[in-house]
């Protein structure tokens, strides 16, 4: 297997930017509803690599993706991708989205589902080439062999697998995954995460996954961010020093626990309301 | 690997819904029977006159003895409803898509279709028969005034049921309006609108009738007002049982019809 395709890592702090930064957020802040749902927020992503953002419920970190994605307009502040607005990028078809639901099309099988997307993007793609681009993705997230097999005859693990190949097949620049795994049950949920960390390293994609799970944000991610509520902030950010590859042997390492017991910490104070962090 | 495939026991299902299906038909058929037998039993003890409650191998005799007229009429009446049924589905479909693709004009349309769906449109019938006359016309407009609404309605909360993901996902590669509608919405839609087809299938039937009951010169319809008047009421219920009979048979050849449109929605699935 081949080792991360960018370069190794390094013990580098999230607010300190560099040229080679995919992904910057310069004060970004929303609010919804007269509610401040995020408060000035700087965020930096190196290209190709692998940032978790992480969180108890209502800490904004699925907005912060959303705003990263271009859905959702930052009230203040600014997002750049590769020097372009989000919107744009996304016009590029430089981000891929992963949701936690599938949301496959029901009537179409699953290389039309993975294809599905690039062919809005790209109109000018026959109907062969949006096949043999959504076969070639299913075989990289190995579904090579249920091309053919409607949603409906999927499990939610391959639904999901579907979904990660429809991103895919745009060529993305950065996969954004808001709990991609989060309705699929604990032993699903390991191999998803390995699957992906193997995807993640064959493609070279920088990954920002939103989790609730600290066991997965430290199994797949170079970069922790810890998101606090009231307002939705950075309080915290985490270098995960594991080298890889990792497998899933890596959540039995004495450093994997220690990181556990210190992201358990930083997030137990993220609950706690306030400015102070 | 953990994640395994749902797997297919489609045969076997095949095989325990067949049985399931002569269970609970087999007492349905055995209570229709038996009321049957027992309606005549009723009218031959007591004697019950024909032109009340005709036994039913009084209205069996009828049937075969005015076979070539209610053949005809029940010609006359299927054409009716078919024709009717189609307009009233093209005509729903096409007021749905419109209310979901021009925003300001469903806001428009959608209180007007609402609001015109609570006027009794049975009461339309005479009115239509001014207007269009005796011929084929008014039934058909009377059935698309009945039958048009659930499929607007149906295909509506289809095309609205859209998981905003997904649409998120369609925004953010830029598609068009017009490509979420039909790459999207619509099909998302056709379940529902098969339900709301079929429901369409039936008001379609009693369009039909009530309109040959305002003013006809034939059809089922017709046959029974006729036979009222003439106090042949087993002709009358020969008639019934042919109405019924075509209201069956649409309602299933709009079943079929939702099989072959949509394989992909199954029964048991979408969890």
């Amino acid at each position: 297997m081949r080792i991360e395709p960018i370069r190794a890592a390094g013990g580098r702090s999230a607010h300190i930017r560099h040229d080679d930064d995919l992904i910057s957020a310069k004060g970004v802040s929303v609010v919804m509803a007269r509610q401040l749902v995020l408060s000035n927020i700087d965020l930096a992503i190196p290209k190709g690599s692998f940032v978790s953002l992480i969180g108890p419920s209502g800490c904004g970190k699925s907005t912060l993706l959303k705003v990263l994605a271009g859905l959702v307009e930052p009230t203040s502040g600014s997002v750049s991708i590769a020097g372009l607005s989000p919107v744009e990028a996304a016009r590029k078809r430089m981000i891929g989205l992963v949701f936690q639901d599938a949301n496959l099309l029901p009537w179409k099988n699953a290389v039309d589902n993975a294809s599905m997307l690039l062919g809005i993007a790209d109109r000018s793609l026959s109907r062969a080439q949006l096949k043999a681009r959504g076969q070639e993705m299913l075989d990289l997230v190995g579904l090579g062999d249920s091309a053919h097999k409607r949603p409906h005859e999927l499990s939610g693990g391959m639904r999901q697998r579907v979904a990660i190949a429809r991103a895919l097949a745009l060529d993305p620049a950065v996969l954004l995954m808001d709990e991609p795994f989060g309705a699929l049950d604990a032993i699903t949920r390991d191999s998803m995460g390995q699957s992906l960390l193997e995807i993640w390293q064959r493609t070279g994609k920088t990954i920002v996954l939103v989790t609730h799970s600290i066991d997965e944000a430290i199994h797949l991610s170079r970069h922790v961010h810890v998101l606090g509520i009231k307002p939705g902030r950075i309080t915290e950010s985490l270098d995960i020093g594991l080298p890889y590859p990792r497998d899933l042997s890596v959540t039995e390492d004495p450093e994997f626990v220690r990181l556990v017991v210190q992201l358990r910490t930083m997030l137990r104070a993220s609950h706690q309301p306030g400015g102070a962090s | 690997m953990s994640d395994q495939p749902v797997t297919d026991f489609s045969e076997s299902r095949f095989a325990s819904s067949w049985s399931a299906a002569t269970g609970s038909w087999l007492p349905a058929v055995i209570l229709l029977l038996a009321t049957i037998a027992a309606w005549e039993a009723v009218v031959r003890i007591f004697a019950i006159s024909a032109f009340i409650i005709p036994a039913p191998s009084e209205i069996a005799q009828s049937l075969v003895a005015n076979w070539a007229t209610l053949m005809q009429a029940t010609l006359v009446t299927a054409g009716e409803i078919l024709f009717g049924f189609l307009v009233s589905v093209v005509v729903g479909i096409a007021i749905a898509l419109v209310i979901v693709r021009f925003d300001w004009l469903g806001r428009a349309l959608y209180p007007l279709v609402v609001l015109f769906q609570n006027v009794p449109k049975v009461a339309l019938a005479p009115i239509f028969i001014l207007w269009f006359g005796y011929g084929l016309a008014p039934k058909i407009g009377l059935i698309l005034v009945i039958a048009f609404f659930p499929v607007t309605l149906s295909m509506l909360a289809g095309m609205q049921a859209v998981d905003r993901s997904l649409l998120s996902l369609m925004n953010s590669v830029g598609a068009s309006q017009t490509q979420i509608l039909f790459r999207i919405r619509v099909p998302h839609s056709l379940p529902n609108l098969m339900a709301g087809t079929k429901i369409a299938a039936t008001l379609s039937v009693i369009g039909a009738i009530v309109g040959e009951f305002a003013g006809a010169s034939d059809g089922l319809g017709y046959v029974i007002q006729f036979a009222s008047t003439q106090l042949d009421t087993a002709l009358v219920f020969a008639a019934l049982l042919l109405v019924s009979v075509l209201g069956i048979a649409f309602y299933y050849a709009a079943e079929i019809l939702e099989r072959i449109v949509v394989p992909w929605a199954p029964k048991f699935s979408r969890a």
